[in-house]
């Protein structure tokens, strides 16, 4: 800590020399300027980390190594530029870049990294960066029930970090170091060394605020009305770098009565140094690694039946079929093989069909609500088939579902209760080693005899395989009709296009990016996707079937089970390898924006969340030392700001941060509109002062309204929002950011370009206006209508819009603020016009039509799309 | 036909892992090491058609296990891959005999192609050398 406070107070130090207010207005534009590069300079690594996560690229630990420290270099100098721009008023900002280095550094080390206080969660509630703080049991479960529709028992995970300070509270840690020393030292037996961990953890006391937390979720999770609540406990081990699974080596138990839930957790944690856990370990060489236990409490099923399925053979890969086991009552009996049990072989092909059945005598069965060591089966039970045909296949066929989402084998433990619903109790990637004879040689006579539909066109998002029937999605209305497992095929790659992508097999767009929104969300969710393909949407047939191999980028005519299955079991699928995982884990913490309103209460240092959250922080911030001289006009001129002579309502000021005016612009007051150099603000204005902008027939403004627009004038200044004294525009030849208040709203754009289109984006924000919030809302939402028909990603908030568009091409920027500056004027009457929800679709339809259509199509043209 | 080798060095697991079954779905017969020394010893045993190589390594580096396997094999084609991708390392690597140099990160696609390319070039060159052969 030393060094890092050292650190600060150098910089203090550094800083307070200077005298307040001192600062030449030129070097504020030399430091907003960098502070403009320098973000664009980080966004090219974060678009570049984010790409890496498509899969088809072959990236090492030095890579995200690299990225980091040069990500890390941009914003701690851009920390330093914003707090000399600002007179210091920042320096907490350099606290929250170094613990956020700090947090990617141990992360980078390989290390276990839980920044979450909460302890814990309900299934529902674990997002898709949280596997590090539920382990991987809990975390799989949390998937199916995100992601797929098979149906997940109510459940809630204790988390690593409150194995963590179970630890701490109970003052273990050096003590079970000591002993695992000794173990490892081979001065005690695993016997006396387990023995006393394991006490150890079960002589603790719970964390007070754990032993309610635990008590009331179990409450939380019941659906049944039993006078009793049982429930299962399960282990959700984890260890650093989280690449073993420590399958089985852990305790789980079942029928556990509400009363045992807090002891029976002791005995999970307790269960990491079990014997067989510890000898592992020494095996595998583990001990330096820190493990930790995550562990899993979920409502019993009223089980009938219950088994295993592993969706492939592991003694013979390449078989179309799975491998289905079965008891009655619980499946603890089949996990610890202490009963026979059926044994079926059932087709990976539908109607899954059972080829092959091992029916044994079963004695013993644990039923479930059922404490102790188990039960007698019933005589006229025990010969009898476990399962019937459908239900075999009905097991099969959701597993499979399942195994299309974790792209791997999987061993499945599922229930059928006593009404014959089907419940996924555990879905655990499988790793089965390729076999010798694998069939990659046989792969290429194998496609031969399918029809290349498309090859080599448009690039890969997503890494994979997937087939299913093409379905065409037009506009937003068509996606709730997609069906699972189809082949999504669109013409563009719209923001909107996402909310459907994690439930079909496949995505193919002829126009998009890798680095698009939709692209991402591809990512997020494991979809195989193409992009930019061109001819998609007219070579491929809707109801089609089709194998999308976005591995080598082909698309076949029809479905290929052998290249479906092949990839299965590909081992080392690259979502698996430790690099993959590190690199999500990263972005997690680099990629997204928490803070997207600039003037909302939570805008402040300690809530930046990533390093894209300060990046925008000190954007927004430095903006504003600049707008501040805003509100003083005059001192504005004399520090060489211009105002621009225009016919038009508005009284706007300009600043030029370089190359925003053109060369001949003099000394005086005012500038023209054909001296704008700066490409965004040329855009912007040449929408904002077209003509139709301002023919908007003439609308009478109610008393009413005009009442409701005073006082939402007062409202606005009470809650104290940033409404400079003039409209300003902050411009340089590549950036604009323009703060306008027309008529009653309050709109604020920032844009900029940079070297590649990575780094081109827009932000927009758009907030009052005349009228009841009613009508605002109304216009709010024709604002968003238009602004996500044209590829902007909206967030709508009441009557608050804020929309963003990124990696934008030069054709798309000048359209896109084109028609932002058309929507400032179009939108400056219309929440008065707006009287019913109806007249949404109508003015947009107008506003489509009427300025929209001609230069849109234009301007599809020029973009060659 | 014979199956084309391709020996692949990195000392990250990663790149073995990762371009292994991929080469082996374009049916050539992989052979992966991490270590230096390791890979250095099979190519003693039995030249590759191509070999793969990282650059900076413990021990032995990736430039001078160039040298030694154009030494030992000069008909084998060599592709390196580094994450240090200077001009002067460019430079040097295609003095030592490299067939093509690929900077990490890189697409899959790219190593696939560069593969391909050199499994030509070294059937080329059998050819050329079997017919050689023959005029003597």
């Amino acid at each position: 800590m030393g060094g890092l406070d050292k650190f600060f107070e150098t910089i203090r130090k550094f800083v307070k020399g200077k005298k307040k207010d001192e600062i030449p207005f030129h070097d504020l534009f030399a430091r907003f300027q960098q502070i403009i590069q320098k973000n664009n300079a980080a966004m090219e690594i974060i678009a570049d980390m984010g790409s890496k996560t498509s899969g088809d690229f072959l990236f090492d630990n030095k890579y995200l190594v690299d990225s980091i420290n040069q990500l890390e270099e941009h914003i701690r100098q851009n920390a330093y530029n914003l707090n000399v721009m600002a007179n210091n008023r920042y320096l907490e900002i350099f606290e929250v870049v170094e613990e956020l280095s700090k947090d990617l550094a141990t992360n980078l080390s390989g290390k276990i990294v839980s920044r979450e206080r909460k302890m814990i969660f309900f299934m529902d509630e674990i997002e898709d960066h949280m596997q590090d703080l539920v382990g991987p049991k809990a975390f799989n479960l949390s998937r199916v029930i995100k992601y797929t529709e098979a149906n997940v028992p109510k459940g809630f995970v204790v988390t690593i970090g409150a194995f963590r300070n179970y630890m701490a509270y109970n003052n273990l840690f050096e003590r079970i170091a000591e002993l695992i020393e000794d173990f490892q030292e081979e001065n005690i037996t695993v016997e006396s060394a387990s023995d006393a961990l394991r006490l150890m953890i079960l002589g603790g006391d719970h964390l007070p605020e754990i032993r309610r937390g635990i008590l009331a979720a179990c409450k939380q999770i019941i659906t049944s009305d039993r006078e009793v609540y049982y429930y299962s406990i399960r282990s959700s081990a984890m260890a650093e770098g989280g690449d073993l699974s420590f399958a089985g080596l852990h305790d789980s138990f079942l029928n556990v009565p509400y009363g045992e839930v807090l002891s029976n957790y002791k005995k999970v944690m307790a269960s990491l140094y079990n014997r067989a856990s510890l000898e592992y370990r020494r095996k595998h060489k583990l001990f330096p690694m820190e493990m930790a236990m995550a562990v899993l409490c979920q409502e019993i099923v009223n089980s009938r039946v219950s088994g295993v399925l592993y969706t492939v053979d592991p003694s013979a890969p390449d078989q179309p079929e799975c491998l289905l086991t079965a008891v009655w009552g619980l499946g603890n009996v089949v996990v610890e093989s202490r009963s026979m049990a059926d044994t079926y072989r059932v087709s990976r092909y539908p109607p899954h069909s059972i080829l092959k059945e091992n029916i044994p005598l079963k004695g013993w069965m644990t039923a479930p609500f059922e404490m102790g060591d188990g039960s007698e089966v019933s005589p006229e039970r025990r010969a009898k088939p476990c399962l019937a045909a459908h239900e075999a296949a009905e097991i099969v066929k959701v597993s499979l579902m399942l195994e299309r989402y974790f792209k791997q084998p999987l061993d499945v433990e599922w229930s059928l209760d006593q009404e014959g619903k089907l419940w996924i109790l555990q879905a655990r990637p499988m790793h089965i080693t390729r076999p010798k004879h694998h069939l990659s040689s046989k792969l290429p006579e194998v496609l031969k005899d399918y029809r290349v539909l498309l090859a080599n066109q448009g690039e890969i998002a997503y890494r994979g395989i997937g087939a299913g029937p093409v379905w065409k999605v037009e506009d937003k209305a068509d996606l709730s009709l997609v069906p699972n497992g189809a082949v999504l095929v669109s013409r563009f790659g719209p923001p909107w296009l996402a909310e459907a992508i994690p439930r079909v097999s496949a995505v193919v767009t002829d126009i998009g990016s890798t680095t698009a929104h939709m692209a991402t969300v591809a990512r997020e969710s494991m979809i195989p996707t193409l992009v930019g393909t061109g001819t998609a949407t007219e070579v491929l047939t809707a109801g089609q079937e089709v194998t999308v191999d976005a591995i080598r980028n082909v698309i076949y005519e029809g479905r290929i089970p052998e290249l479906l299955h092949h990839h299965l079991l590909t081992k080392g699928t690259f979502e698996n390898t430790y690099e993959f995982r590190l690199l999500r884990r990263l972005l997690q913490r680099i990629a997204p924006l928490t803070l997207t309103d600039p003037e909302a209460p939570n805008f402040t240092v300690n809530n930046c969340r990533t390093i894209h959250d300060i990046m925008r922080f000190i954007h927004e911030k430095a903006i504003g030392v600049l707008t501040q001289y805003g509100k003083k006009p005059r001192s504005l001129i004399r520090l060489g700001g211009k105002r621009l002579k225009s016919d038009l309502p508005i009284d706007l000021m300009m600043i030029d941060i370089g190359g925003g005016f053109t060369k001949n612009v003099g000394k005086g007051e005012y500038i023209e509109p054909h001296q704008i150099a700066s490409f965004p603000m040329k855009a912007l204005w040449e929408g904002l002062s077209s003509p139709e902008t301002w023919s908007t027939d003439p609308v009478n403004v109610d008393f009413k309204d005009m009442m409701s627009s005073l006082s939402r004038t007062q409202a606005a200044e009470v809650l104290g929002q940033v409404v400079p004294g003039v409209n300003l525009a902050v411009i340089g030849a590549d950036y604009v950011n323009l703060n306008l208040r027309l008529g009653y709203h309050i709109s604020a754009v920032d844009a900029g370009l940079g070297a590649t289109i990575e780094n081109n984006y827009i932000f927009f924000r758009f907030i009052g206006g005349v009228s009841d919030i009613t009508q605002r809302s109304r216009r709010a939402s024709l604002l968003m209508s238009i602004l996500e028909q044209n590829g902007f990603k909206v967030k709508l908030t009441g009557d608050l819009v804020i929309a963003r568009a990124i990696q934008l091409t030069e054709a798309q920027m000048n359209h896109h603020l084109c028609l932002i500056g058309k929507l400032l004027g179009f939108t400056r009457q219309l929440d008065v016009l707006l009287k019913s929800d109806g007249d949404i679709d109508i003015y947009f339809e107008k506003f489509m039509n009427s300025i929209m259509l001609n230069t849109t199509n234009q301007q599809i043209k020029e973009d060659g799309i | 036909m014979n199956k084309t080798t391709v020996c692949i060095l990195d000392d990250e697991v990663i790149v073995g892992d990762r371009l292994k079954p991929e080469l082996e779905d374009e049916g050539y017969e992989v052979e992966t090491f991490t270590d230096s020394s390791k890979a250095l010893e099979r190519v003693y045993q039995k030249c590759f058609d191509v070999v793969v190589t990282d650059l900076k390594m413990e021990g032995l580096d990736g430039m001078a296990f160039l040298e030694k396997v154009k030494e030992h094999c000069p008909q084998s084609e060599v592709i390196v891959i580094t994450g240090y991708a200077t001009m002067e390392v460019f430079r040097e690597s295609f003095v030592k005999g490299a067939y093509e140099f690929i900077a990490k990160p890189f697409r899959l696609s790219e190593i696939r192609d560069a593969v391909k390319k050199a499994k030509k070039k070294v059937r080329r060159t059998n050819l050329i050398g079997s017919l050689k052969g023959r005029t003597k």
